[in-house]
């Protein structure tokens, strides 16, 4: 496949010039959309090795324009991910690194006093950006964290009484390390509700963490991945495109009720302390849409909402106390749910 | 035996102390006593283990149930090293047949479980009693000892444990680090049987070991609770002090008797004469009050006396009233059960069996009041839980064990076989033109009936249809796999992405069916 993928990149930038042709035809232009959206899976694929059901994640919230909160212990390439991830994409990317001490006005930005012209100017913060990766966001204190609420909910910044819109798309990828607990703040409820899936990375398998040993002893920077080799595939109107077409593939009502059935299961359902709200319903349509495209599907099987649910449930929910004594995890509890509420009725 | 000959001090004890006595006891014959017993029980537990070789737990089970047999060589060397008469290994081994023969069938099984064993060992083997004799004496001499007895098992029980675990984590610790043993719980309990035999044998050896150490001490402690209770039934500390007494005075009581002696010979005789009427026989009086006077008159003496009695007897004066309480019976009665008294016995039994009879229908009533309550409140307690059971359960691995029973209702479909026409691929030939979508879920409906029923497929109302796909491709039949995608994916396009399926795919799908249920019919 990666013979064509050049290819990709001038079909759809030559796309949206042609907007009349495009909805006259919008079979072809969703076939191009998913060419280009599993071009941009293997692109990544190269970068970050083992890792595709994260990488597939990713690029579903990618496609539905939602937030991705990412955990996993120190090693296995979270802002590798990330990084290429910005390499692929030609919009613009932003880091902040989460420190304790970092304040509200590090992410949003600020008013300084402009001595020449004896004026308050303002001075926009790293939010202002179409891929922003907040790394480690749970070493930041709470008010800190507060400060991407407003932003990644409604995409503007009020700065100074002034609500200024960010750059669209705009996407938060955070991460923070589940093993260290020390000097860390936990993600309020508010916080973890506005990220659309929360992703767990685990160790790659044998033979591809072998093969990626094998990569980076070859690479010049001796002790990580390069990203530099990847190429861009995407600008940030094709990124709008691309939602747009999402987010217009048909849903059968079957689907959308199987949705919301599971979204409401979490909140009845035993094991469960806390369920999951409204945003967990949306979410879990626009993750099954994205992922039909990805597949390169013509329209969204439950199978797309099923295969999102761990991802988009797992961090809207609370374990009743019983079970986490019992040292059971979220995750089993979510898949006993999953393996429970009936697939759609036809 | 002879008290003056025992080589402890003989005085009354606490309970506490005299079992301290026989550990050291115990102690200073260890060798003896744990020779014996080692000879006595590891030849008999070679033996079992050999015999029961494939039954490791029968082995050590019998092995156990066999104590109170060998109980009887310890006490029998204690009991005559205690009056200093300690016989050699040969002698108690050749005393050990007559030593096992009275009541060994009783020691081996109503009397296994006593918990006051040890103590209760003594009255059987050395005073030889048995029967009600025995049963008494065991309540006379369990009045004050008998909790000090049982708690001494009690400890033994958990001593014996807690040795047993601490000889296999001592073996366990000493294995060398070379031998690398990778051994997990769950390995261990899975393990086939025959390998893992060798294991149970050893930890069973251990178990005997052990008993080598613990056994004379627990049967010296019980011996010297007995002898502690005896010491303090029959004063034999008192009893002890007077021969002491005896043997100490035994001169000086010679020369006083031949003082005494010597003293009377010198008395006058005429005091001794006059001693031979000094008591008078007392003699009826003629005119004491018991005799008869006034004989002349109306009312003699006799008459009023007689009278007077018959006064003091009516109810004023005496009052007469039959009491009936149950008593602990007496033990001579039992002892001497005549003809008579079995007789009635045995009605007033028949008598008691029919008043029980009576009373049954109400007994039978509450019977059956209570089951019904106890039934009701689990029954209810399992509606109160329902949904936590259905959660646990589906983790314990309940439903493994519950028969799969195939849902005939998959996706809102009907899919029992007897809900599907005879003939699919004919119906789906005749509805495809007018109602294309009635006909393809009556072929997928069809599919997952011949996957549900002919192929044992675990599907759940859960399962989407990738997900069967998935399992479908499980089960490596490349034909079915193949109809099944195509199927699915039309049926997918049609019923999500509402497209109707292309004429042509009528025949292809329905000549697929025929020839994949004759297969099936075949197979």
């Amino acid at each position: 496949m990666s013979e064509y993928t050049p290819e990709q990149p001038s079909t759809l930038t030559s796309a949206p010039p042609a907007p009349a042709q495009a909805a006259a035809n919008p079979a072809v232009q969703r076939q191009r959309a998913s060419q280009l959206a599993q071009a941009l899976r293997l692109e990544l694929q190269k970068a970050l090795i083992g890792q595709s059901a994260v990488i597939d994640d990713v690029l579903t919230a990618l496609i539905a324009g939602g937030h991705v909160l990412v955990e996993g212990v120190p090693g296995l390439g979270k802002t590798l991910l990330v990084r290429a991830l910005a390499r692929c994409f030609g919009g613009e990317f932003a880091r902040i690194q989460f420190t304790p001490d970092l304040m509200p006005s590090d992410v949003t930005g600020h008013a300084v006093y402009d001595l020449a012209s004896e004026q308050f100017k303002l001075r926009k913060g790293p939010v202002f950006t179409n891929l922003l990766l907040a790394d480690e966001i749970n070493r930041a204190p709470a008010k800190t964290q507060a400060a991407l609420l407003e932003v990644m909910q409604e995409r503007q910044v009020t700065l100074e009484g002034r609500a200024l819109a960010v750059p669209l798309p705009f996407m938060v990828l955070a991460t923070q390390n589940p093993i260290e607990q020390e000097g860390t703040y936990p993600l309020p409820e508010a916080e973890l509700d506005r990220f659309m899936l929360k992703l767990r990375m685990d160790y790659p398998e044998q033979a591809e963490e072998l093969s990626m040993v094998r990569q980076v002893a070859r690479s010049t920077r001796a002790d990580m991945l390069d990203v530099t080799p990847l190429r861009t595939l995407l600008q940030a109107k094709d990124l709008l495109t691309l939602q747009k077409i999402a987010s217009d593939l048909p849903l059968d009502e079957q689907v959308l009720d199987y949705a919301v059935r599971l979204a409401r299961a979490t909140r009845s359902w035993p094991g469960l302390a806390l369920g999951a709200g409204p945003r967990a319903s949306i979410a879990l349509v626009r993750g099954g849409r994205s992922r039909a495209l990805l597949r390169g599907g013509d329209f969204v099987l439950p199978d797309d909402i099923k295969g999102c649910a761990l991802a988009v449930l797992r961090h809207r929910v609370r374990l009743a106390p019983e079970l986490d004594i019992e040292g059971l995890s979220v995750d089993q509890v979510l898949q006993q749910l999953l393996d429970q509420v009936p697939a759609p009725r036809l | 035996m002879r008290l003056t000959d025992a080589s402890v001090a003989i005085r009354p004890r606490s309970a506490w102390e005299a079992l301290d006595l026989g550990v050291l006891l115990a102690r200073r014959h260890a060798g003896l006593l744990m020779a014996s017993w080692a000879l006595l029980t590891l030849p008999l537990f070679a033996l079992l283990c050999l015999l029961l070789w494939e039954h490791p737990g029968w082995a050590i089970f019998a092995f156990w149930w066999l104590k109170p047999a060998y109980e009887r060589l310890p006490l029998y060397i204690l009991s005559h090293a205690l009056f200093g008469d300690t016989p050699s290994l040969g002698q108690a081994f050749k005393a050990l047949p007559g030593l096992l023969k009275p009541q060994l069938l009783a020691s081996l099984t109503w009397r296994r479980l006593s918990p006051t064993r040890s103590f209760d060992l003594p009255v059987l083997q050395l005073e030889g009693l048995a029967g009600p004799a025995r049963s008494q004496r065991l309540v006379v001499l369990g009045q004050r000892d008998a909790g000090g007895a049982t708690w001494l098992t009690v400890v033994g029980m958990h001593l014996e444990m807690a040795l047993w675990l601490g000889l296999i984590s001592l073996f366990y610790l000493l294995l060398p680090q070379q031998i690398e043993l990778d051994w997990s719980w769950q390995s261990l309990a899975n393990a086939a049987a025959g390998e893992w035999l060798w294991l149970e044998h050893l930890s069973n050896l251990l178990y005997a070991l052990l008993l080598i150490v613990w056994e004379p001490v627990y049967v010296a402690c019980g011996f010297t609770l007995y002898l502690n209770r005896r010491t303090a039934l029959e004063a034999w500390d008192i009893e002890l002090v007077f021969r002491q007494l005896r043997q100490r005075l035994t001169g000086v009581a010679y020369a006083l008797l031949l003082g005494f002696g010597l003293v009377l010979l010198q008395a006058p005789t005429a005091a001794m004469a006059a001693g031979a009427s000094s008591c008078p026989l007392p003699q009826e009086d003629p005119h004491g009050p018991q005799a008869a006077r006034l004989l002349k008159q109306p009312l003699s003496s006799q008459a009023a006396r007689h009278s007077i009695e018959q006064l003091l007897d009516a109810p004023p004066f005496e009052n007469r009233e039959t009491v009936t309480l149950w008593r602990f019976g007496e033990a001579a009665t039992a002892e001497d059960p005549s003809a008579d008294s079995l007789k009635g016995l045995i009605e007033k039994f028949l008598k008691l069996a029919e008043f029980w009879k009576s009373l049954d229908a109400v007994a039978l009533f509450f019977e059956a009041l209570l089951w019904a309550t106890l039934f009701a409140l689990v029954a209810l307690l399992v509606w109160r839980y329902r949904d936590w059971l259905a959660t646990f359960t589906g983790r314990l691995g309940l439903p493994q064990r519950r028969a799969h029973l195939p849902p005939s209702q998959l996706f809102g479909l009907e899919v029992a076989p007897q809900s599907l026409p005879e003939d699919v691929a004919g119906e789906v030939e005749r509805l495809w033109t007018e109602q294309p979508r009635a006909a393809l879920g009556l072929l997928y409906r069809a599919l997952l009936s011949r996957l549900l029923h002919d192929y044992r497929l675990p599907l759940k109302d859960s399962h989407t249809e990738a997900e069967v796909l998935r399992l479908v491709q499980g089960l490596d039949r490349h034909e079915l796999s193949a109809f099944s995608q195509l199927l699915t994916r039309h049926w997918q396009n049609l019923a999500y992405g509402h497209r109707l399926p292309p004429e042509d795919l009528r025949h292809a799908l329905c000549d697929d069916w025929r020839r994949l249920s004759a297969a099936g019919g075949r197979g």
